[in-house]
């Protein structure tokens, strides 16, 4: 394939999940200074390595990992230091509250007050996780890769992916509970 | 299929892991088991709603942060590809630059005339010269004293060549070692120059094998570098005669061509 022609493939495969790619570098640097660098690096990485991509893996998958790859090298060198960027809007409240995990507790529903919590919980919840937890849960809720490919992705076994998907998603239930909790007065 | 069952399957149902048949069956029964599909449901506005918020503004243009714009990034990152050739010519810049740099190097190193073997020799006798280090130890005829020193590797006859120019004079002469060689060193001036005339048997040239090589090859003059100084030599009868100074090549050369010795 001619070089060029290679260049138009590569973009016409990219560019449908950029949106995507961009969302799960900013939730998983730890830094968010750096989720630009890991993009940039990851992307340029990956068409310098197009030539070995092959039409039958998912395009998605392979840049999911390359992208991984970037960010678990770049967080490294950082340490956990960051913040992650968590800002809930008022829109957004109103779905989580709607959602039944509890029996609803009794009282007046303090807008105000579960914005700062459920803010704050969110916050906490995804500093708690660990980078393979984090990892997996935002592959399967931004990335949407299968269970297979999360494991090719971060070289752990289908259990592992697992086990880890459901500490991460019991986390952030836990989270929501609480801010849900701290904002019925 | 039991609730217990579908309750162990309803996450895989919701992540589409579950392979066709199992996942028919966990349709069928969300259909008769009110408790289980409210379970269901509330684990699906759960995705939604951790899916949306982790990607809120996904398509929007504009990010959690605030106020960047996506589409402006990725156009950076773009730009940024360019197809391998171009990337690779840009690439090799450096690396050609190098190789430039090497070859200019290498042509400028194996162009410039070589520093002979003798010519290196005998820059210390000259710089001493030049230095008032080494001052002539007679004038006229060879001192027997001295002739003594030859130990038949050097004759009297060595220090009798001068060059015919009457712009050479000469102060004096006195023996020397050149790398164990005995020389006869001839202090002259050319042209108010200091002018080194150094004279040695044509045997003791296997010392020096380059000049030897060099002499030998059909160039009648050997000419070279001799550290600052410029440096020729001849053959003539069976000695060889060195002339080293300040004095541009050219002039030694033809200085060399009429060398003859003065006593006979």
């Amino acid at each position: 394939m001619d070089r060029d022609q290679q260049r138009v493939r590569f973009l016409s495969l990219l560019r449908p999940i950029e949106a995507d790619l961009e969302n799960y570098s900013r939730r998983m640097v730890f830094d968010r200074r750096d989720f630009e660098d890991a993009l940039q690096n990851a992307v340029l990485r990956a068409f310098r390595a197009f030539d070995r991509y092959h039409d039958d893996a998912s395009f998605r998958a392979w840049m999911f990992k390359i992208l991984t790859n970037e960010i678990f090298a770049i967080n490294r060198k950082r340490g956990r230091i960051a913040e992650f960027e968590i800002a809930v809007e008022p829109e957004e409240m109103e779905e989580f509250v709607g959602i039944d995990f509890t029996p609803a507790a009794a009282g007046p529903l303090s807008w105000e007050a579960l914005a700062d919590a459920l803010d704050e919980e969110l916050l906490a919840a995804l500093q708690i996780l660990n980078e393979a937890e984090r990892a997996v849960l935002l592959m399967r809720a931004i990335g949407e890769l299968r269970y297979r490919e999360i494991s090719e992705c971060l070289g752990i076994p289908l259990g592992s992916v697992m086990g880890n998907l459901s500490r991460a998603r019991q986390k952030m239930r836990d989270a929501i509970l609480r801010a849900r909790k701290r904002s019925w007065l | 299929m039991k609730c217990a069952e579908v309750r162990k399957f309803v996450r895989l149902y919701l992540d589409s892991e579950l392979d066709t048949e199992h996942s028919f069956e966990v349709e069928r029964h969300l259909e008769s088991c009110a408790e289980c599909a409210g379970l269901f449901e509330a684990e699906k506005k759960f995705d939604d709603r951790i899916g949306r918020f982790l990607r809120r503004n996904r398509g929007t243009g504009s990010v959690p942060s605030g106020g960047r714009e996506t589409r402006s990034l990725w156009e950076k990152i773009e730009a940024q590809i360019v197809p391998p050739r171009s990337r690779r010519v840009k690439a090799l810049w450096p690396a050609a630059l190098a190789a430039s740099l090497i070859i200019a190097a290498g042509v400028i190193f194996f162009a410039r005339p070589r520093t002979l073997d003798l010519a290196n020799a005998v820059e210390e006798c000259h710089s001493a010269y030049v230095h008032q280090i080494t001052t002539p130890e007679f004038s006229g005829a060879v001192p027997a004293k001295i002739a003594q020193q030859f130990g038949g590797r050097l004759d009297t006859g060595a220090f009798a060549y001068r060059p015919s120019e009457q712009a050479f004079t000469s102060s004096g002469a006195r023996l020397c070692h050149v790398e164990g060689v005995p020389v006869a060193l001839i202090l002259g001036r050319y042209a108010e120059t200091p002018l080194s005339m150094i004279v040695l048997k044509k045997s003791e040239l296997d010392h020096f094998p380059e000049t030897k090589r060099k002499l030998e090859s059909g160039d009648p003059i050997a000419c070279s570098r001799a550290g600052r100084y410029e440096f020729a030599a001849r053959l003539v009868d069976d000695h060889v005669v060195c002339v080293v100074g300040d004095t541009p090549r050219p002039v030694l050369e033809d200085l060399l061509k009429t060398v003859r010795r003065a006593d006979g």
